[in-house]
């Protein structure tokens, strides 16, 4: 499960997107998204309401409309715009409840223009964010991200000096 | 039977305590602040920075802070709010008010309303704020379970609800510490610093009787909100509660 602080973190970065790039969130107005990741310790709720994202770990009474459950590879397909009816084909993304509600997240996640080096170089400075930057797109354009992170791992084990 | 509420280890007639509670901040209004930092070693900062990142208030919003007393968090809101926006600055007591309007002035925040009230009666009509805030205040309220009710009631649907409070820490050796440090250190303080040993004395007495996260948890539940998590801060001595208006 998530500490909860990173649910804050998540939820300052989600509505920080919303905010910066205008985006409309009315369609999802009440909904609650129980979200998690079957590979990584990620076991979220989004409550969409009052023009605004909650990210909670824990602690809502009113069942979900919506319980999202998938693998990280999947997300990160989902994110570079793939088609939310294929993965569910591929049974790839198990979802039980509103699929009009799992589909209305994922346009909106699609929507975002996330640039991570610009957002980063606000609280480290433009170099760091740069180069973190590199190494994340690696993770990210990677066929198998968590086996990416554990060859990164490796490297930086087998050999330090490449990384300074 | 006369009915009676704790004031700290004592209990009182509950008419009685709204008056011994005012008596308490009377008397550290002009000495909060210096105590705060000096009794929490300035964490009561942290803890305070944590609750307005957590709020996840945005500009053009209403908020609405309860037992605000010296503006600490009314500051944070009304620079997260900005011109659109509008924070209300209350507080039952009004020596605390006044210092609170005073801080607020010497650092040159403008826009906040100042309002003396109870958080037992609030003067807002119903779905009025995107965020009410109490912290450290809910355990000297006599009627908690109204106060949170009435927060409630002024939230709009979607409205964040947020309670920063001294609560408990599971941790043994922690625990003993605070004890130790509570009762034996913390009234002695308030004598060399705030000339008032019994206030702190207080303090530390009504931290034990305040009810622990599970509890507070279950009584933002039941008085509305369709969710409501804690966030353990230094190791559960304080911990903020956060819920929200579901409709």
């Amino acid at each position: 499960m998530m500490q909860k602080f990173q649910t804050v973190v998540l939820e300052k970065a989600l509505n920080h997107l919303l905010d910066a790039q205008q985006i409309d969130i009315g369609a999802l107005e009440g909904k609650i998204l129980h979200f998690s990741l079957q590979d990584l310790p990620v076991e979220v709720n989004f409550i969409c309401t009052n023009a605004r994202i909650f990210v909670t770990s824990d602690g809502v009474e009113k069942v979900a409309d919506v319980d999202i459950k998938l693998q990280f590879e999947s997300f990160l397909a989902l994110i570079r715009g793939e088609d939310l009816t294929d993965l569910l084909r591929q049974d790839k993304i198990m979802i039980h409840g509103d699929v009009k509600t799992a589909q209305l997240l994922v346009d909106l996640l699609q929507q975002v223009d996330f640039d991570f080096e610009e957002a980063l170089s606000k609280w480290t400075g433009d170099i760091i964010a740069h180069e973190v930057g590199k190494v994340v797109k690696k993770f990210k354009d990677a066929d198998n991200p968590l086996e990416a992170i554990k060859d990164e791992a490796v490297n930086l084990l087998i050999a330090p000096k490449r990384f300074h | 039977m006369e009915k009676t509420t704790h004031f700290g280890f004592k209990d009182v007639a509950t008419e009685e305590k709204q008056s011994l509670v005012r008596g308490v901040f009377d008397s550290v209004a002009s000495k909060y602040d210096l105590m705060n930092d000096v009794l929490s070693f300035g964490a009561h900062r942290l803890w305070k920075h944590y609750t307005i990142a957590s709020s996840n208030v945005k500009t053009g919003d209403k908020v609405l802070d309860i037992a605000g007393g010296t503006g600490d968090l009314a500051r944070a809101f009304a620079m997260k709010v900005g011109d659109s926006g509008q924070v209300v600055l209350s507080d039952i007591n009004a020596a605390m008010l006044n210092e609170g309007r005073k801080n607020l002035l010497n650092k040159g925040v403008s826009g906040v309303e100042f309002v003396q009230l109870s958080g037992e009666q609030i003067p807002f009509a119903d779905n009025s704020f995107d965020c009410a805030s109490i912290a450290f205040g809910l355990r000297n309220v006599t009627d908690k379970e109204q106060c949170i009710r009435e927060m409630y009631r002024v939230l709009k649907p979607g409205g964040c609800l947020l309670i920063l409070e001294f609560s408990k820490t599971d941790i043994a050796l922690l625990e003993k510490f605070y004890n130790m440090y509570s009762f034996s250190v913390m009234p002695k303080l308030g004598k060399i610093i705030a000339d008032d040993e019994q206030s702190y004395q207080y303090l530390a007495e009504s931290i034990r009787k305040h009810p622990d996260q599970e509890t507070l948890k279950k009584m933002v539940l039941d008085a509305g909100f369709g969710s409501c998590e804690y966030h353990n801060l230094s190791g559960g001595i304080v911990a903020l509660h956060k819920g929200i208006k579901i409709n």
